[in-house]
């Protein structure tokens, strides 16, 4: 039955709300979504009550040292674990409720690389990609594009156990690569690769999230989260500590950025009481042709300073700025190091 | 159903992968079953049992469905110890259709492993025949099944601590087999024991079995009885094993 002409003013209200309704209903749907998300072991409580989103088409990184909940975390989104309470949801689905539905839409990358030690490479990618339902006329190619990518196809043939620890742990990459799932979830993808590896690796992880995946990366290397993530969650001892893009965490440690500047004569005492004036500025340490100063935006701080220094005819050679590293990050937030155990 | 059939499949390559273990088992097979049953037969002398070579024949078979049953409920138990279950668990199918796959590799492990000798046992006797061949193939795989869901269902013994599940398994093996009529029919087993042996799943498997290939009824359980509670182990188990999978196990602990 028809209630409204479709030029009617009803309908164009009506058109209206189902819009907006659409809008607010998109919006809120996360790729991802924890409410109050608790794990105890016995009596260890390895997730405490987390509230953790991702939104569709970024990299999240988690970082924390080992034993903040990272696997935990990522092993109760893809249904391993189960919960002890609250709730968690992948692409809007329960993780609970409804395990083999939210499977099929993610998938892992383990930490350790173990198991099929009988089985080669390219059978166990095979076995894979039709566990996923990959085009059976798609999957060969597909299968040796990745492995070629990854240099894993010279040793296609090899049986597992005779992988070494780097070729199993791309392997365990590979998974996912061919399977290209609406989330990956990659824990601890580069630990026991080498160097050039770990920037294949990367690659292919970015390539992933510009064909349209969700990724999860779970690390504690520094490196790795400051080349992936559009935004980073930091996890410490099972509970959220902040969670922003990389940029927004080191402007938020105040006095974070150092700036090194060199004079060519002798800093001023009018020239320093000019500069504090300029704002933004922690700690300030003149001494002798070199000026050190703490400030929270170098990128805003630095301009006002060579103007100010302009004017006072002070002329400057050389200009150095450090920013603050993750590991500065997560030191700021939870006063412990990464390197430091929980 | 495809993907439990992919699973099942892959963990089946395996076997055929470690082909050489099976062309063992089946050379164990026919050592023990030349050399200690023709031995046994000499030994044993009785005018109501006419043909004990045959009867060792099938308890031998018993035995060796009972260690392919054990071999895949340890087998579930390792595949979490070395990390290919959380794997497992992570793949687009349920829990059930997950214990399903390890069922359908369970009764080709077991066709694998005593499938040969049995069609061997029967030709050297005299006694195959076609039909039975394939009842008593069903009869032991269904058996297979039992044991396999059995050893899955204690699994979970296995994620708290691997040694109490050892010995527990171990224990529990020696007590079934001893106390079964796999190679002891039931009415010459002493009174002081031969109640603890109906609780025994393969003095119903063996006896099954044993019915199916011919022997005399008298010195059996009944059949149906046996048809009936081998079956029901097999259901009641891998439902029990579903449960566990479903509800306790997980497939990792991680930090």
């Amino acid at each position: 039955m028809l209630f409204f002409r479709s030029d009617s003013p009803r309908f164009d209200f009506l058109r209206t709300f189902l819009s907006l309704t659409s809008c607010v209903l998109h919006s809120s749907l996360f790729a991802v979504e924890t409410l109050s998300l608790s794990k105890r072991y016995g009596k260890t409580d390895a997730l405490r009550e987390l509230n953790f989103t991702v939104d569709e088409g970024e990299i999240m990184v988690i970082l924390g040292p080992n034993g903040s909940g990272k696997t935990t975390l990522l092993m109760t989104l893809c249904t391993i674990l189960k919960p002890t309470s609250g709730t968690a949801k992948v692409m809007g689905i329960d993780v609970v409720k409804d395990g083999t539905k939210v499977r099929e839409v993610m998938g892992i990358a383990f930490q350790e690389a173990r198991g099929f030690w009988r089985h080669k490479p390219s059978s166990i990618l095979k076995f894979h990609a039709s566990m996923f339902d990959i085009d059976p006329v798609k999957r060969q190619d597909l299968i040796e594009q990745t492995m070629k990518e990854l240099e894993l196809w010279e040793s296609r043939d090899k049986l597992f156990m005779h992988l070494s620890g780097g070729q199993a742990k791309r392997l365990e990459t590979a998974k996912v690569l061919v399977q290209r799932p609406k989330l990956a979830i990659f824990d601890e993808p580069t630990s026991q690769v080498d160097l050039r590896g770990k920037r294949k690796i990367w690659d292919k992880i970015r390539e992933l999230r510009d064909q349209g995946s969700t990724i999860i990366v779970a690390t504690n290397e520094v490196r790795e989260a400051e080349y992936l993530a559009d935004r980073v969650t930091i996890l410490h001892k099972g509970t959220l500590v902040v969670r922003d893009s990389i940029p927004k965490l080191k402007d938020a440690i105040a006095g974070g950025d150092v700036v090194e500047v060199g004079f060519e004569d002798p800093v001023a005492d009018k020239l320093v009481e000019d500069l504090k004036n300029l704002g933004g500025i922690l700690t300030m340490s003149p001494e002798g042709n070199q000026l050190r100063a703490n400030v929270s935006k170098a990128e805003d701080w630095v301009p006002r300073m060579t103007s100010a220094s302009y004017n006072m005819g002070a002329k400057i050679s050389t200009i150095k700025i450090t920013e603050p590293s993750l590991d500065d990050v997560f030191l700021h937030f939870t006063g412990k190091s990464l390197e430091e155990n929980p | 159903m495809n993907r439990v059939l992919t699973l099942a499949s892959f963990n089946i390559s395996m076997i055929v992968a470690e082909r050489m273990g099976l062309v063992l088992s089946w050379a164990l097979f026919a050592l023990q079953f030349g050399i200690f049953g023709s031995l046994m037969s000499h030994l044993v002398q009785s005018t109501k049992v006419q043909d004990y070579f045959f009867f060792y024949g099938v308890g031998l078979m018993v035995i060796t469905v009972f260690d392919t049953g054990s071999f895949v409920g340890r087998r579930f138990v390792e595949r979490a110890h070395e990390g290919e279950l959380p794997y497992y668990l992570s793949l687009p199918i349920s829990r059930r259709g997950f214990l399903e796959s390890q069922a359908v590799y369970g009764v080709v492990a077991t066709i694998l492993r005593v499938g040969p000798p049995l069609i061997g046992v029967l030709a050297f006797t005299g006694r195959f025949t076609l039909p039975g061949a394939f009842f008593a193939l069903l009869s032991l795989t269904t058996l297979g099944l039992g044991i396999s869901g059995i050893m899955i269902s204690f699994s979970f013994i296995a994620f708290k601590s691997i040694d109490i599940y050892n010995a527990i398994i171990a224990g529990l093996s020696a007590l079934l087999v001893r106390f079964s009529t796999v190679f002891y029919p039931l009415i010459f087993i002493p009174s002081f024991y031969s109640p603890v042996a109906v609780f025994s799943p393969l003095t119903y498997g063996a006896d099954l079995t044993r019915w199916v290939l011919g022997f005399d009824p008298h010195l059996l359980l009944n059949p149906i009885l046996a048809a009936v509670v081998v079956t029901a182990i097999a259901l009641g188990t891998l439902s029990l094993s579903a449960g566990i999978v479903d509800k306790i196990i997980e497939g990792v602990k991680a930090a």
